[in-house]
C-alpha cells in the first residue's frame, strides 16, 4: 500500500509543485518589470548633458582621413601613413581593428554619382553602454566624463561587450596570446589634460567638433534647423540605443552611410534588466518553497506510511 | 549484491579512441594557447562566439542539470526510489561543470585574470551572474559528492562532521552570493534567514532531517541552477545578432525549461548506455517511470516554444528558406519524435525505445541551444561563421576527458549502487541507505 500511495502522493505533489512555480514565477515577473519601470535612464540622460562629447558633421567631411592619421599618431597605433591612405575605403563598422580606432567611409550618392558622402566610425560613447552593462568584472567603464575606458588589469577576454554592442565596435587581438579589447576611448587622457580628442584638432574642415553633449546637440539641432534642406532631420545618437555621446549629422539618409539602422531608441541593458531583476525572487522563492514542499511530502510519506516519525533524536 | 559497487578498469578500444581524442584535443589547445584564438577558430570581429560557447557552454550545462533535477526529485520531492540514479548524476554534473570550467578557461582570451570575477562586481551583467553561478554550484556539487569519496575511504568521523558543516557552508556561500547579485542588504539578510530558519527546524527536531544529504544543500543546487540554466538564456537578450526564431525575451525561461525537460532523458540515456558500456544491468525499473515525467516536460517547451512565437508574431519567418529556418523544424521535429515515444507506453517499457526517445529529447535541446549560440547568429556585414575543425577537435578532446575522469571515478569511488534484484526497485535502496546510516547521528 504504501507503494502505491507514495506514488499518487508523488504526482500530486509534483502537480503542487508546478502550480507554485509558475504561479511564483510570474509573480516574480510582475514585481520585477514594476521594479524596473523606472530605470533611471532619463537620470542619465540628464548627467550625460554636461559630459564629454563628439558632434560628426558628414556635409562637411571631405574624406581626407587626417582624423585617421591623428588617432593613429596619437594613440600609437603603429601603422604607417601608407597603410592608412593607400587602403581601399570601407562602407561599414568591419573596417575597425586592434589598431584602427576610427575609419571615415566613402559612400557613393547614387542620385547623384558625381559626389561622395562619408561616415565615420568608431566607438559611440554610449549613455548606458551595452558593453559596460554586458561586463562581468566592469572592465569596461562610464567614467563620469563620458568616454568608455577599458581596464586590461581585469578583463578577462569574455568577448560578450562584442556581442553586445550594437555598433559593433569593441575589437579583440584574435592572433595574440595576451589579447585586448581595443576600441576608441575619446582620448580620456588628453581631453583630461584640457586639450581636444585627436581627431577632432586634426579635422581640417571642421566637419569634428567636441565639447558637451548639451552643447553640440542644441548646435546640431540649429544647423538643421537653419538650413533644412541641407541635412535629413535626424541627429544620430540623440536617442538611439537609449543615446550616445558621439552625435552625428548628415546629408543623406543613415543606413545609406554605413550606420546601423532599426536601432531600439533605448538602451541595451534594458533588455537584461528584467530577467536580472528576478533573481531575489527566484532565491526568496524557492528558499521558501522548496523547503515548504519538502516538509510536507516528507511528512504526509510518513504518515501514509503508518505514522512512522523520522526526526526523533 | 553480486558486484562490488566499484567497476574494474582495463584498456579497451573505447578508451584508447578516448585517450587518442584528448590527447590530440590537448594538443590543439597548447597551440591556440601559443599563437591567439585565430589561429585555431573561425571567430571574427563580427562573430566573437561560436561553437565552444554553444557546445561547451549551452549544451554541457544543460546536460549537466540531472544533477539539480534528481537530487530535488529525490530528498525534496520524495521520490526516494530513484536514490539509486543520483550518485551518477551528481557525478557527471560536477564532472561536467570541471569540464565546463576548463573548456571556458579555452574561450576565454585572459583566463589568468578570472579571479577578478570575485572581487569586481557588475550586478547587472549577465555575464557576472554565469560566474557565480558555476563557482557557488560547482562547490554544492563537490559537496554533494563528498560522501561518496568519504565512504571509499571509511573516514566515518569525516562524513559526522561533513553532515554538521555543510549546511552551514551553503547558507554563507548563498548569503554570500544574494548580496553579490542583488546589492541589496535586505534580499541578503532575507535569503539568509529562510535558510538558517529551514536548518533550525531540521536541527530542533520540528521537521525531519533528511538521512543521506543535508536538505539545505540540495535547495541550495536547485537555486543555483535554476538561475544559471535561465541566465545562460538572459546572456542573449542583450545582443542584436540572433534571429527573430531564436530570439526572445522568453529566453530564460526557454533555457531553465530544456534543461528541466533534458534532465531526466539525460539521465535515462546515461543509465542506458553506461550499462552497456560497464556490462551493468540497466535500472530499468527506474529509468521507465522517470520516462513518464518526459511526455509532460516536452509538452510544456514546445507550448511555450512555438506559443512565443505565436505571440510575438512571427510565425511566418519558420517558411523562409536558410539554415535557421531549418534547423528551428529540425528542433521541433527532434521534439515531436520524442513526444511521441514517449507518450507511447509500449515503446518505453522496452531499453530501446527508452534509449531512443532520450536520444531524441538530448538532440533537441542540443539544437535548440546551438541553434541560439551558433546558427542562428546573422550578422550581416560579417557573413557566415562555421566553426573550424580544431574547435570541433578541442570540444571533442574535453568531452573525451570528462568521460575518462567518469570512468575513473567509477572505478574507484561507489557511484552506483548493488544492482537491484527485479523486483525489489523501491527497497533496496533504503535497505542500503540504512546500513550507511547505521551509527545514528547526533546533530544540534
Amino acid at each position: 500500500m504504501s507503494a502505491l500511495s507514495r506514488r499518487r502522493f508523488l504526482e500530486r505533489g509534483g502537480r503542487a509543485a508546478v502550480g507554485l512555480a509558475g504561479a511564483g514565477a510570474s509573480a516574480a515577473v510582475a514585481l520585477a518589470e514594476d521594479a524596473v519601470a523606472d530605470t533611471g535612464a532619463d537620470r542619465l540622460v540628464e548627467q550625460a548633458a554636461a559630459q564629454w562629447a563628439m558632434l560628426f558633421d558628414s556635409t562637411l567631411c571631405v574624406g581626407c582621413r587626417a582624423c585617421e592619421l591623428a588617432c593613429n599618431t596619437d594613440n600609437e597605433l603603429g601603422r604607417t601613413p601608407d597603410e592608412i591612405f593607400e587602403g581601399r575605403p570601407a562602407e561599414d563598422a568591419r573596417a575597425l581593428a586592434p589598431s584602427v580606432f576610427t575609419y571615415v567611409t566613402f559612400h557613393q550618392v547614387e542620385a547623384d554619382p558625381s559626389t561622395a558622402a562619408f561616415g565615420k566610425v568608431q566607438c559611440m560613447h554610449c549613455i548606458e553602454p551595452a558593453c559596460v552593462s554586458s561586463c562581468p568584472v566592469l572592465a569596461l567603464h562610464k567614467t563620469a566624463e563620458g568616454p568608455v575606458v577599458w581596464d586590461g588589469t581585469r578583463c578577462l577576454g569574455c568577448r560578450y561587450c562584442m556581442m553586445a554592442c550594437p555598433f559593433l565596435v569593441p575589437r579583440f587581438d584574435w592572433d595574440s596570446r595576451n589579447p585586448r579589447i581595443t576600441k576608441c576611448d575619446m582620448c580620456f587622457d588628453l581631453q583630461g589634460q584640457g586639450k581636444p580628442p585627436a581627431c577632432v584638432a586634426a579635422c581640417p574642415s571642421k566637419a569634428l567638433r567636441a565639447g558637451t553633449r548639451a552643447d553640440l546637440l542644441a548646435e546640431a539641432h540649429r544647423r538643421i534647423e537653419t538650413r533644412p534642406r541641407r541635412y535629413v532631420h535626424h541627429v544620430y545618437g540623440e536617442h538611439e540605443a537609449g543615446g550616445t555621446n558621439f552625435l552625428h549629422l548628415a546629408a543623406r539618409p543613415f543606413d545609406e552611410l554605413g550606420y546601423r539602422r532599426n536601432l531600439p531608441m533605448r538602451s541595451y541593458r534594458e533588455y537584461t534588466k528584467p530577467a536580472m531583476a528576478t533573481i531575489p525572487y527566484v532565491l526568496g522563492g524557492l528558499g521558501v518553497a522548496l523547503g515548504a514542499l519538502r516538509w510536507i511530502i516528507n511528512r504526509r510519506a510518513d504518515v501514509a506510511a503508518g505514522g512512522h516519525e523520522e526526526s526523533q533524536p | 549484491m553480486s558486484r562490488p559497487p566499484t567497476q574494474g578498469l582495463r584498456l579497451t578500444p573505447g578508451l584508447a579512441i578516448l585517450l587518442v581524442l584528448a590527447v590530440a584535443g590537448l594538443g590543439l589547445i597548447a597551440y591556440r594557447f601559443a599563437f591567439g584564438l585565430g589561429a585555431v577558430t573561425n571567430l571574427s570581429d563580427g562573430y566573437p562566439w561560436g561553437f565552444w560557447i554553444g557546445m561547451d557552454i549551452l549544451v554541457g550545462i544543460a546536460l549537466a542539470g540531472g544533477g539539480f533535477v534528481l537530487a530535488g526529485l529525490v530528498h525534496i520531492f520524495g521520490g526516494h526510489r530513484f536514490h539509486a540514479l543520483t550518485r551518477p548524476a551528481i557525478l557527471t554534473a560536477f564532472l561536467g561543470y570541471l569540464l565546463f570550467i576548463f573548456a571556458l578557461m579555452v574561450d576565454l582570451g585572459r583566463p589568468w585574470n578570472i579571479w577578478w570575477a570575485l572581487i569586481s562586481w557588475n550586478h547587472v551583467s549577465p555575464m557576472f551572474e554565469v560566474a557565480w553561478c558555476v563557482m557557488f554550484y560547482t562547490f554544492v556539487l563537490f559537496l554533494e559528492l563528498l560522501p561518496a569519496v568519504l565512504e571509499r575511504l571509511q573516514w566515518e568521523r569525516a562524513h559526522q562532521l561533513w553532515r554538521r558543516v555543510a549546511p552551514l557552508l551553503v547558507i554563507a556561500a548563498l548569503t554570500v552570493f544574494t548580496f553579490a547579485m542583488t546589492d541589496s542588504l535586505g534580499w541578503t539578510v532575507a535569503v539568509a534567514a529562510i535558510l538558517a530558519a529551514w536548518e533550525t527546524l531540521m536541527r530542533t527536531g520540528v521537521m525531519a532531517r533528511d538521512r543521506q544529504m543535508p536538505i539545505l544543500l540540495i535547495m541550495a543546487g536547485i537555486m543555483l541552477s535554476t538561475l544559471h540554466q535561465s541566465s545562460l538564456g538572459t546572456l542573449f537578450l542583450i545582443t542584436d545578432k540572433l534571429g527573430p526564431l531564436w530570439y526572445t525575451p522568453m529566453l530564460p525561461l526557454l533555457f531553465f525549461l530544456s534543461a528541466v525537460m533534458v534532465a531526466p532523458a539525460m539521465v535515462i540515456f546515461e543509465g542506458l548506455v553506461s550499462a552497456r558500456v560497464l556490462h551493468r544491468r540497466p535500472e530499468l525499473p527506474l529509468l521507465v517511470p522517470l520516462g513518464r515525467a518526459l511526455p509532460f516536460l516536452l509538452a510544456g517547451y514546445l507550448i511555450v516554444r512555438v506559443g512565443d512565437l505565436l505571440f510575438r508574431g512571427v510565425v511566418l519567418e519558420t517558411m523562409r528558406q536558410t539554415l535557421a529556418t531549418w534547423w528551428w523544424w529540425l528542433e521541433i521535429a527532434l521534439v515531436l519524435v520524442a513526444l511521441a515515444i514517449f507518450a507511447s507506453p509500449d515503446l518505453v517499457r522496452r531499453g530501446r525505445g527508452l534509449l531512443l526517445g532520450a536520444t531524441a529529447t538530448v538532440l533537441a535541446l542540443i539544437t535548440h541551444r546551438t541553434g541560439v549560440a551558433i546558427v542562428g547568429l546573422d550578422v550581416p556585414e560579417y557573413g557566415r561563421y562555421v566553426p573550424a575543425w580544431p574547435e570541433v577537435v578541442i570540444t571533442a578532446g574535453i568531452v573525451a576527458l570528462g568521460l575518462l575522469a567518469f570512468r575513473l571515478a567509477v572505478a574507484f569511488l561507489p557511484i552506483y549502487e548493488p544492482e537491484l534484484e527485479p523486483g525489489t526497485a523501491g527497497r533496496a535502496p533504503r535497505a542500503v541507505h540504512d546500513h550507511l546510516t547505521a551509527t545514528p547521528v547526533r546533530v544540534g
